[in-house]
């Protein structure tokens, strides 16, 4: 069979909506209080690093999925376990997405309907698109970059002109509030969202053009960056620091609010399609990155198999992990803390130390 | 002209039992050989023609209807008198045969059949053959013509502004029409025979030097996989050559114009021409295409761009349309202004049913309705609109059986599906409609999302020989899109889309070709 390539702007796309995912409706970094915004874009030069870190484990081993090169530059006995961690820690984030999105949905609208359901459906589409490719997926990410930034513009647009914005909620900006912003930054904000690009590391195998993969993450990640901290003060500055905080959806409860001339009103519609098309692609990027790198660990030639098992664990884990929502983001906050960050940063930084040091001295036969 | 001329009909001639390949030297056995094995059909032409010699017999064959008489008797009458083989003494058979051999060249794609099956199957192509006497071989004529239909306006693609000539079911005249827009010696043409019955003649036609080599050859590798015994239409090549069977989405473009074959030639792609039927196969197709149209062209840029931007809205309204009213009524009425939805209410106080069989009650009316609008003969087809549309919605609302909204969505839905214009993409739309209005009264909103995201990527995964059927949008090529959405003015244009044709980059291409008369590649 033929390799499957994905160029330039599809990945650019596929991380844009990656790092939107649930981010873009979900609170992030509660401890920086209204310099939330700020602590975004200050999340993003570590960010950045991390991504370059990925990127040039990449170019060193363009052909290989991290388990690939993690057994490589560790050799087999510690990469293998090591790469095995890998497995449950993107099933579960995968599952705590597919959670988030059902939750807002039963939420706002289905009371009614189980949350299996929900999240069933959702899983079945995860499938269906797994099942058809990375380029067909890719190329789903790229008509959808552009739905998503029409529903943003159009979103924020209308926020605006409704004349909720009250800059007040924003500034001014205390020294102390820079430091609380510093500190929700790293290592929260920089984690979530941006060190789960980690599972990108599964996907660049089948990019096409290598020396371009800097300049395209970067890009993306900034873009991200960019709309993710706008929004997210908007939302800040027309709910105030209170309920921003305390709402589970500051988005959503943000575009409840809009009301222009009695005839815009009721954007919620919105509001849940941004989110399950955020949670779609995150969540399938999830699957992906943990059907390629089970695939590789255990050396199943056609991946597509593994789609169905990895999407029943998701679905799964999906509703068992946590009782309620606030137990659900509890268990969100230590994982965030704790686990999240060795597989994003620890292991990564380590291979490429490793790789260096080995390199440096040649101690690859 | 001293030769008189007798018909002989066939079918008095008696059975021979004989059968065989190769053309008898007898001239009466072949005789009785074709005419048994076109089962004495009366439409057989059998002429004998006296000959000024006494040693040479000639008789000339050809099926009524299947040729131009003019042609034929203008020059084979002609041919046959020997006048310049008059001086000299009683030629050879052999002799006479060149003689006629060299006059037939007169007409053109004159041939030497030796066996029968050629010589049947020049018959029955509209060739004249003129067998001799004493001879294991005849020569074949090609005399084709015959009553067709003349080129008419456009009936199913029609337009405002442009021109108003449409194929018919003549190869001949389909070519010549895309020949007379595009006066190059780089538009080729290559014929091959498909159908082991009815061995109905396609042509390829491409424009060398901007359609692509690979996709070509693809193209005449799977016409020449082709095996089945009949093609009536070009949609029996499309559905053979087609790679996605199973998906709902057209993946092959066919027009009926020859302006926008001429266009999308000119483009790099390539289109197949079917013997005896108007509609010309347009490969690789993209989904956009579909919602373009010639006229798009030549109409100013300004009012095309928008009425572009009005089909692509038809075209959510007519998937989405039943479906999101559907949704909104079991599941999200506060998307729905209050004043209204007690509107709504009240409007389906009596309507005994739930949403979503409202809907299908009416949109399948519709169907029937439009289903048989078509069939009917065309002035019937007023009356049947007339009842539909008038009587049945209105006394449908006053039944109490629908509330007035829910027509007025159907309909909406139903008109916005004509605005697509072409006729097999807005087919799969209406497929498609129904599926997403059950899952939108299964569960709302979010179901309509997912089935989106699901029919995205379905059609993401599409191609038309090789081309992936989202391009240029889904591979994204910046360069293309400036005739995607919108239509911008055509000094614009300068390039040819990446993924279709072979030169897009050089906009010289056009004067290279033209000036060399040979494209260099």
């Amino acid at each position: 069979m033929r390799k499957e390539v994905i160029g330039p702007f599809q990945l650019f796309a596929m991380i844009v909506l990656f790092e939107l995912g649930t981010a873009v409706v979900v609170p992030i970094g509660l401890e920086s209080g209204h310099a939330v915004w700020i602590s975004i874009l200050m999340a993003l030069p570590g960010g950045i690093l991390l991504y370059l870190v990925y990127a040039y484990l990449y170019r060193q081993f363009p052909d290989l999925v991290i388990s690939g090169y993690t057994r490589k530059i560790l050799g087999k006995w510690i990469g293998w376990p090591l790469s095995l961690l890998y497995l449950p820690v993107l099933t579960y984030n995968g599952s705590r997405n597919l959670r988030e999105a059902g939750d807002l949905l039963i939420s706002s609208s289905y009371d009614r309907t189980p949350i299996f359901i929900i999240n069933c459906i959702m899983v079945i589409a995860v499938m269906y698109i797994l099942y058809q490719g990375i380029e067909v997926f890719s190329r789903t990410a790229e008509i959808y970059f552009w739905v998503i930034v029409l529903m943003g513009l159009i979103a924020n647009f209308v926020v605006i002109i409704a004349g909720l914005v009250q800059f007040k909620n924003l500034f001014p900006i205390h020294p102390g509030e820079w430091v609380e912003a510093l500190k929700s930054a790293y290592p929260n904000i920089w984690i979530f969202p941006y060190g789960e690009l980690v599972c990108f590391t599964a996907i660049l195998p089948h990019f096409n053009s290598k020396h371009k993969i800097g300049r395209t993450g970067v890009g993306a990640m900034a873009l991200s960056a960019f709309l993710l901290s706008f929004t997210h003060a908007v939302e800040m500055s027309v709910l105030g620091e209170d309920i921003y905080s305390r709402t589970t959806f500051p988005m959503f409860t943000t575009i409840t609010l809009v009301n222009v001339a009695n005839f815009l009103q009721r954007l919620d519609a919105l509001v849940i399609l941004t989110l399950i098309i955020g949670v779609f692609f995150k969540m399938s990027i999830y699957c992906y990155a943990a059907v390629s790198i089970a695939a590789d660990l255990f050396h199943v030639k056609e991946p597509r198999r593994l789609v169905i098992p990895v999407g029943s664990v998701v679905l799964y884990s999906s509703f068992v992990s946590a009782e309620n929502f606030p137990l659900h983001m509890n268990d969100g906050k230590v994982f965030l803390e704790n686990i999240l960050p060795i597989l994003c940063a620890v292991i990564p930084v380590l291979l490429f130390i490793v790789h260096r040091i080995r390199r440096r001295f040649g101690w690859y036969k | 002209m001293p030769n008189e001329t007798t018909e002989s009909r066939p079918g008095e001639i008696s059975n021979s039992k004989e059968q065989g390949p190769p053309i008898y030297l007898k001239l009466e056995d072949n005789i009785k050989q074709i005419c048994d094995r076109l089962g004495n059909s009366p439409d057989l032409i059998v002429r004998a023609y006296e000959s000024p010699f006494q040693n040479i017999r000639v008789k000339t064959l050809y099926i009524n209807g299947l040729i131009d008489k003019e042609l034929v008797e203008e020059y084979i009458t002609h041919a046959l008198s020997f006048d310049s083989l008059r001086q000299g003494i009683e030629p050879a058979a052999e002799e006479a045969f060149a003689y006629a051999k060299e006059k037939a060249q007169n007409i053109g794609k004159e041939k030497i059949v030796e066996d029968q099956n050629s010589l049947l199957e020049g018959l029955l192509s509209g060739d004249t053959m003129i067998l001799f006497d004493g001879l294991e071989k005849g020569i074949s004529v090609s005399t084709s013509g015959g009553e067709g239909r003349s080129v008419t306006e456009a009936t199913t693609q029609v337009n405002i502004r442009g021109p108003k000539d449409s194929f018919t079911e003549s190869l001949g005249t389909n070519l010549s029409l895309v020949r007379k827009r595009i006066k190059n010696p780089n538009l080729w043409v290559e014929t091959l025979t498909i159908g082991a019955v009815t061995k109905t003649d396609v042509s390829i036609v491409h424009i060398h030097g901007l359609a692509k080599e690979e996709t070509l050859q693809q193209i005449r590798k799977k016409l020449a996989d082709i095996h089945v015994d009949s093609i009536l239409e070009s949609g029996y090549i499309e559905q053979l050559i087609e790679e996605n069977n199973y998906s709902p989405f057209p993946t092959l473009y066919n027009t009926e114009r020859p302006d926008s074959v001429a266009g999308n030639l000119l483009e790099g792609r390539i289109a197949i021409f079917v013997d005896g039927t108007p509609f010309v196969l347009i490969l690789p197709a993209t989904f956009f295409m579909f919602f373009h149209t010639v006229e798009d062209y030549y109409q100013r840029y300004d009012i095309s761009s928008i009425i572009r931007i009005l089909r692509f809205i038809c075209l959510l309204v007519s998937l989405f349309g039943p479906a999101i009213f559907v949704a909104a009524l079991n599941f999200h009425q506060e998307m729905i202004p209050t004043p209204l939805l007690i509107n709504f209410a009240s409007q389906r106080e009596g309507v005994p049913f739930p949403v979503v069989i409202e809907v299908l009650l009416l949109e399948v009316t519709f169907e029937i309705i439009r289903e048989a609008g078509i069939r009917m003969p065309s002035q019937i087809g007023q009356t049947v609109s007339i009842i539909g549309g008038l009587v049945l919605g209105q006394a449908a609302v006053q039944a109490g059986i629908v509330s007035p909204a829910m027509v007025i969505v159907v309909s909406l839905t139903g008109i916005s599906s004509f605005a697509t214009p072409a006729f097999n993409m807005a087919l799969s739309i209406r497929i498609l409609r129904f599926i997403i209005t059950f899952v939108a009264a299964y569960i709302g909103l979010y179901g309509i999302a997912i089935i989106g995201l699901m029919l995205v990527a379905h059609l993401c995964s599409l191609r038309s020989l090789g081309v992936p059927y989202m391009s240029p949008v889904a591979p994204f090529a910046s360069g293309d899109q400036k005739d995607i959405f919108l239509r911008t003015p055509l000094h614009f244009m300068k390039t040819r889309r990446r993924l279709i044709s072979k030169d897009s980059k050089v906009p010289g291409t056009t004067a290279q070709l033209s000036r060399d008369g040979r494209h260099e590649s």
